[in-house]
């Protein structure tokens, strides 16, 4: 059966871009249950999408090494970490969340965050928020910062060096969390928390859980 | 990912830059050239034009999609000078190459292979979209196309792709 007019309008967007669409599709998925299904899966769809994207380098470079003996400047050792991670095996102590799992993905395939050291500059910093809008008032040190592309957004993504070592942290604007949710995703153990009309996602590769006290004091330093 | 504003014309931040973007220029590379080995060269010939062109960058925030459109363009370059002949996915398959590997995931295997089935047309921009983190409008300003053109590609490209996710495809707009 062909979907009616708005509909196929709405899907056109969906399906072409699920985490871009205009407002007049986010009116008729208010009050049509069968396009809001499509988005759902559409945005299932895309998860997958990005994993299936999201190439293994560690494996990737296996062959690669053994070509041209090119000057590898850039060279970076996030296929060595990745690999490490994953053979780290995964940590099932808490029920999978799509989200859990994403922002645990997306921490994987930017292994090398984690060997930053040295403190950015606070300008450098003010530049990544600026660009997602956000502020982030942390006195910790904040040791990488880039703006990453996460479901359709374009979310800060920092680590932190926290007393107990370094700390992942994302700043989801566009994704509402219901409550504190501990996870163990791929090798790496994190919580999200509710922030403002937003969340935020903390990671560490270390084997305890975040600190409680600690989360919610970055959480507090988060505003969307 | 955008960059944090680093000082383009000092050496180290920015080397620093395109270290944090490599892997996901090599991926991107992957995805246009679909070989190796040519993704390789692509990437390296990228981080070797951004190098002499930094000072070029004006806006570091901007970092990212400059990176995609100099890699874009070496590879195009590279079609055009070495005359290289297109890779076919029965030759990418036989190849077994481990690009495409998954630990045991055949649903991602199948969905790669879908991928690298589409039209380069319907490939490009959602490898853009996707991976990149491009909107509609910059895809269509980066493949000098409409953004409903834009649009209409990737719903299709999507819609192909429903199916091995096991979903009913969507009623094409036209």
């Amino acid at each position: 059966m062909s979907a009616a007019p708005d509909c196929r309008h709405a899907r056109l967007h969906i399906g072409a871009a699920p985490h871009e669409l205009p407002p007049e599709v986010g009116a008729h998925l208010e009050t049509c249950a069968d396009c809001r299904r499509f988005r759902d899966e559409t945005v299932a769809l895309d998860g997958r999408l990005r994993s299936a994207l999201e190439l293994p380098l560690a494996k990737f470079r296996v062959d690669t090494r053994e070509r041209a003996p090119r000057v590898r400047r850039f060279a970076l050792a996030a296929s060595i970490l990745f690999a490490f991670v994953v053979a780290g095996g995964f940590w099932l102590l808490q029920p999978r969340s799509a989200l859990a799992g994403e922002v645990a993905e997306h921490v994987q395939h930017e292994a090398g965050s984690w060997d930053m050291r040295e403190p950015l500059p606070p300008a450098q910093v003010a530049d990544v928020l600026r660009e997602a809008g956000v502020r982030f008032d942390t006195s910790l040190p904040v040791v990488y910062a880039m703006a990453c592309p996460f479901r359709g957004r374009q979310v800060p993504h920092f680590v932190v060096q926290t007393p107990d070592g370094p700390m992942t942290v994302m700043l989801l604007a566009h994704e509402r969390v219901a409550t504190r949710t501990e996870f163990s995703e791929g090798g790496y153990r994190g919580v999200l928390l509710p922030a403002g009309a937003g969340s935020v996602a903390l990671l560490t590769r270390a084997g305890d859980a975040v600190p409680a006290r600690l989360a919610e004091q970055i959480a507090a330093a988060v505003h969307f | 990912m955008k960059p944090a504003s680093h000082g383009t014309t000092a050496a180290t931040p920015f080397t620093r830059l395109l270290e944090m973007l490599r892997p996901d220029l090599l991926r991107f590379a992957w995805w246009l050239a679909r070989d190796r080995s040519v993704a390789e060269d692509v990437v390296q010939e990228t981080l070797i034009r951004a190098w002499k062109s930094r000072d070029e960058l004006k806006d570091s925030a901007a970092v990212r999609p400059w990176l995609f459109t100099i890699a874009r363009r070496e590879h195009a370059r590279l079609y055009e000078r070495k005359r290289l002949t297109l890779v076919d996915v029965e030759e990418v398959e036989a190849l077994g190459d481990p690009a495409l590997a998954t630990d045991g995931d055949a649903g991602l295997l199948d969905l790669r292979r879908a991928i690298l089935q589409l039209p380069e047309e319907y490939r490009e921009p959602l490898v853009l979209q996707v991976l990149g983190g491009f909107t509609t409008a910059e895809i269509a300003t980066q493949l000098a196309l409409t953004q409903p053109a834009v649009l209409t590609r990737l719903f299709r490209a999507r819609n192909r792709l429903r199916t091995i996710y096991g979903l009913e495809p969507a009623e094409d707009a036209e």
